[in-house]
């Protein structure tokens, strides 16, 4: 018999009974005046009624389970294989790239102002050959991160492979160089490479002895891969350690270069790093101002060796510049080979062959100073 | 009477004041959607309305109709759980 259940006895406790069935019905009350003011609104507000439409209705909205469609009965992707034609170029692009597209053809949106800006400023930066990027919409997703820029970079220069200004360098260098130096260098040496202007020629020499050391002809920078990196020949290495280090050698891959400073018997390194500079197009203007002074001073060395053309095209700077700023005065020497070349009304063999251009005049001042 | 309705009065303002009332609302009410009296109880409203008009019903005509009909359907095993609840309030805090 629970206690708490019974009803509370005595006299007293028959009112205070009372009471608690009237504080219940209170409550009760309460409950039921709720609801009613509850549905009064639902009904007023209209939303009451909302689960009885007839019918017709319901079967309209009916939740649809069939496959190849939604719940709503539409396909899925109805519209992903169908092509449509763009109004700009006239080209079928699937219906999902389409939109994207439209904003690179027409050159409105967000994005496209940017990838203009950025093919220009690589046109302006980089040589000819460089310059063609097409639209990739992966290089916009990657415009604003360090590590994708790297990699955007290295598409570019994958893509600028296959471009037709491409071919067009590469029969020039074909021409000129013997076809050694192959397309490689745009590829790698951008990220990986060292400038052998800076180091001293036992940095050198150590270098050489673990690295492959090929200088690419764009950034004048040694390759920094193995020994046996595929992208360089073992001829191109032995090319530039002769360069580098010792007297050169008769016969050399990088034949034009090669050929050039044959003739150019230069003990001191500081005439080998001129060799270097094969790829220097004489055609530098700046530089023959700039580092007139430096080949004035070459021709006086060089006197025996002004004979031959093609070695003072290369290497007339060679005598001026010291090895450490060899990298430097190589193209500053060229310059100024090409300026004592001029000067000696000779035309300088390099002049008839097209080289990329280098950014002489920094260099040149370097040179000027060792001068 | 009056010391009865004095008394009255003591034990519903302590009702109030402790927050026993408001417990005791919410308890009820919990109790009331968990038995499915509110369902009944809306269903029913539904006939009112319909009886009446959409248009034209008023709270009043509502409370009538449901009030009544709301203390009966009330299930025994809520009455007592309160009734006992309210009980043993009162044994705690009645002078």
């Amino acid at each position: 018999m629970k206690m708490e259940d019974m009803p509370l006895s005595g006299p007293d406790n028959t009112k205070l009974e009372a009471l608690v069935h009237d504080i219940y019905s209170e409550l009760v009350d309460d409950a039921c005046l709720g609801l009613c003011f509850e549905v009064h609104r639902a009904v007023k507000q209209g939303f009451f009624f909302l689960d009885e439409t007839d019918q017709e209705s319901m079967k309209e909205f009916e939740i649809v389970d069939q496959p190849g469609v939604d719940i709503f009965g539409q396909v899925y992707n109805q519209w992903k294989n169908k092509e449509c034609e763009c109004p700009n170029c006239k080209r079928l692009i699937a219906a999902s790239r389409f939109a994207p597209h439209l904003e690179k053809c027409l050159g409105m949106g967000r994005n496209s102002s940017r990838i203009a800006n950025r093919r220009l400023a690589s046109n302006n930066n980089m040589s000819k050959s460089e310059s063609d990027q097409e639209d990739n919409d992966d290089l916009n997703d990657n415009d604003w991160s360090y590590g994708a820029e790297k990699k955007a970079k290295k598409r570019k220069s994958d893509k600028s492979q296959n471009s037709p200004r491409r071919s067009k360098s590469l029969k020039h260098k074909n021409g000129e160089l013997g076809g050694s130096i192959g397309s490689e260098p745009y590829k790698y040496n951008y990220n990986t490479g060292i400038s052998y202007e800076s180091l001293g020629p036992d940095e050198v020499r150590s270098l050489l002895s673990t690295q492959c050391g090929v200088i690419s002809e764009h950034t004048k920078k040694m390759c920094t891969r193995s020994q046996r990196c595929p992208q360089h020949t073992d001829e191109q290495r032995r090319a530039v350690r002769v360069f580098l280090l010792g007297p050169s050698a008769p016969s050399l891959p990088d034949a034009d270069t090669v050929a050039e400073s044959d003739s150019f018997d230069i003990p001191d390194g500081q005439a080998l790093m001129s060799r270097l500079q094969w790829e220097d197009s004489p055609d530098i203007s700046p530089t023959d101002s700039a580092s007139s002074k430096a080949s004035a001073n070459h021709s006086d060395s060089r006197k025996p060796k002004k004979k031959k053309r093609t070695s003072l095209a290369l290497n007339c700077g060679g005598g001026g510049g010291g090895v450490g700023a060899g990298g430097g005065g190589g193209s500053s020497l060229t310059g100024g080979c090409s300026s004592s070349s001029s000067s000696q009304s000779n035309l300088s063999v390099s002049s008839k062959k097209k080289r990329p251009k280098l950014s002489a005049p920094s260099i040149s001042s370097i040179y000027d100073d060792l001068n | 009477m009056s010391k009865d309705s004095r008394m009255r009065a003591t034990i519903n303002q302590k009702l109030t004041e402790m927050g026993e009332r408001d417990r005791l609302k919410e308890l009820l009410r919990a109790k009331l959607t968990e038995c499915g009296w509110k369902d009944q109880m809306k269903a029913h409203c539904k006939e009112v309305i319909k009886e009446k008009g959409l248009e034209h019903v008023t709270v009043e005509d509502l409370v009538v109709e449901i009030t009544p009909k709301g203390r009966a359907l009330v299930p025994d095993s809520v009455k007592k759980e309160l009734l006992h609840r309210i009980r043993a309030f009162l044994s705690q805090h009645a002078t």
